[in-house]
């Protein structure tokens, strides 16, 4: 056999070698995404989908009867000095519990997701998460906010942040992603400050270096802040 | 007839050609389907994986039933208003007044729930407020650390003398009872004292489930300076 006839061979079978791999390779890629597998993540995505539309819709609900109630409330308290006073007590604290829409000087802050790494399908750092939502609310109400919302959702005294990696969920919310705004009625100077100071939320600090995550803010003569409009229920604390 | 042996070799070597080429062809098609398909596969699942989507269906579907409690719960409240019946609006009122100022701290307040002991060193405000978070996640109605009512909007502050909640010092051992859905607070203190256990800077973390936590500490209302009612 010549060396000509002998490249050629090798040639063959190192081609034919690289077809069964890729080959391989295929099948695997086909038996790991089976039609059906993407079926089931449709379905899920549209379960998703309707439970925040029955979400949606119920808070619209609350909103709604909240609304109704206060008109009810006003029209009893027309007749008599004691419910008005009564009124008037449950008025303040209700805004107090961010169950009334209130305006006022503040700060906006926005959060928006940096750039992935070149290890991104590891890391999530660079996704705005519900930890960097909860130090920017708690650096705010630790300089004197006296309402906030995080994207046109309004904390409350029992409010919880949770969520995974880029999804941000507060109470009964549907998730929120980026961009998320954080806005808060206060002494806008005082946020100010807390958000320049480069010691403040070191966690979000650390990733606009690592990630170019994005925080940005704002102050406002006036800012407005949406009412609650979710459950705000108590069942197992009873006044002693 | 010498030119047969030459022409047999020739159409050998164009045979050979051909075959490698088509299957120089057949591996150019096959790697372009390969990753064609890998990027298909990629623009269907971009965004969340299926296992963080069951919880989140999990976690709507919790947050659905509260939401219904709560219509339920005003549609009760419209009826009584709309009854005319006397004294109805002083009681709707009455009851939400009570109602808020136990959300809101201003009265001392009782239920099951949990306690939980953490005993460290170089535990951080950030540290506090996580474990704060994770409790009201966890259904948290109220909760009092070392005497000291919590919720959200109390400011926990990192200071050189330590952490602080409203201004006060809050030195270890922390205890930090909380009231609300035993079970479910259970769930949440379990996990967390075995994440605090994995901490270096933590001695010990216990906790405690109890059929009735008391909490005495209150907060002052706080009249508001720059908020107006819209």
């Amino acid at each position: 056999m010549s060396s000509r006839n002998l490249a050629s061979t090798a040639l063959l079978a190192v081609v034919a070698l690289a077809t069964g791999f890729v080959l391989a390779g295929q099948v695997k890629a086909q038996l790991l995404t089976p039609s059906n597998q993407v079926a089931r993540y449709q379905a899920l995505i549209r379960s998703v989908q309707e439970l925040e539309a029955t979400n949606a819709d119920s808070r619209r609900q609350i909103a709604s009867l909240r609304g109704q109630i206060d008109t009810l409330e006003s029209q009893a308290a027309a007749q008599s000095a004691a419910t008005q006073a009564l009124r008037n007590e449950v008025a303040d604290l209700r805004a107090h519990a961010g169950l009334s829409a209130m305006h006022g000087p503040g700060v906006a802050v926005s959060l928006r997701n940096g750039v992935a790494g070149p290890d991104a399908g590891a890391q999530t750092g660079y996704l705005v998460n519900f930890e960097d939502v909860q130090d920017v609310v708690n650096l705010l109400f630790a300089q004197g906010a006296e309402g906030i919302a995080v994207s046109g959702r309004r904390i409350t005294p029992l409010s919880a942040f949770s969520g995974s990696a880029g999804q941000v969920v507060i109470d009964q919310g549907p998730p929120l992603s980026s961009p998320i705004t954080v806005v808060a009625v206060g002494d806008r100077n005082r946020m100010q400050a807390a958000l320049d100071d480069p010691s403040a939320i070191p966690g979000i600090r650390a990733r606009q270096v690592q990630f170019r995550i994005h925080l940005t803010f704002e102050g406002s003569p006036d800012i407005s802040l949406p009412a609650y409009d979710s459950s705000l229920q108590i069942t197992h604390a009873s006044p002693t | 007839m010498p030119a047969r042996p030459k022409t047999g070799r020739r159409r050998t070597i164009r045979v050979r050609g051909i075959s490698v080429w088509l299957i120089a062809l057949l591996v150019a098609l096959v790697a372009t389907v390969q990753i064609r398909s890998q990027a298909e596969v990629e623009r269907s699942l971009i965004g969340t994986d299926p296992t963080s989507l069951a919880f989140l269906i999990d976690d709507l579907h919790r947050a659905n039933e509260s939401l219904d409690a709560e219509k339920a719960d005003l549609v009760k409240q419209r009826g009584q208003l709309q009854s005319g019946q006397a004294g109805a609006a002083d009681q709707v009122l009455t009851d939400e007044a009570n109602r808020l100022r136990a959300i809101e701290g201003l009265t001392p307040v009782h239920g099951p729930g949990v306690v939980i002991v953490i005993d460290a060193s170089g535990l951080t405000a950030l540290d506090l407020q996580d474990a704060l978070n994770n409790l009201a996640a966890g259904g948290a109605e109220a909760v009092d650390v070392n005497d000291r009512r919590v919720l959200m909007g109390v400011p926990v502050y990192q200071t050189g003398g330590g952490v602080t909640i409203d201004g006060a010092v809050v030195a270890p051992p922390w205890t930090i009872s909380v009231i609300g859905d035993a079970n479910r607070l259970g769930l949440v203190a379990d996990l967390m004292t075995q994440q605090l256990r994995a901490d270096r800077r933590v001695r010990t973390a216990t906790y405690r489930v109890e059929s009735d936590v008391v909490i005495r500490s209150v907060l002052t209302e706080k009249p508001f300076v720059y908020a107006v009612a819209s």
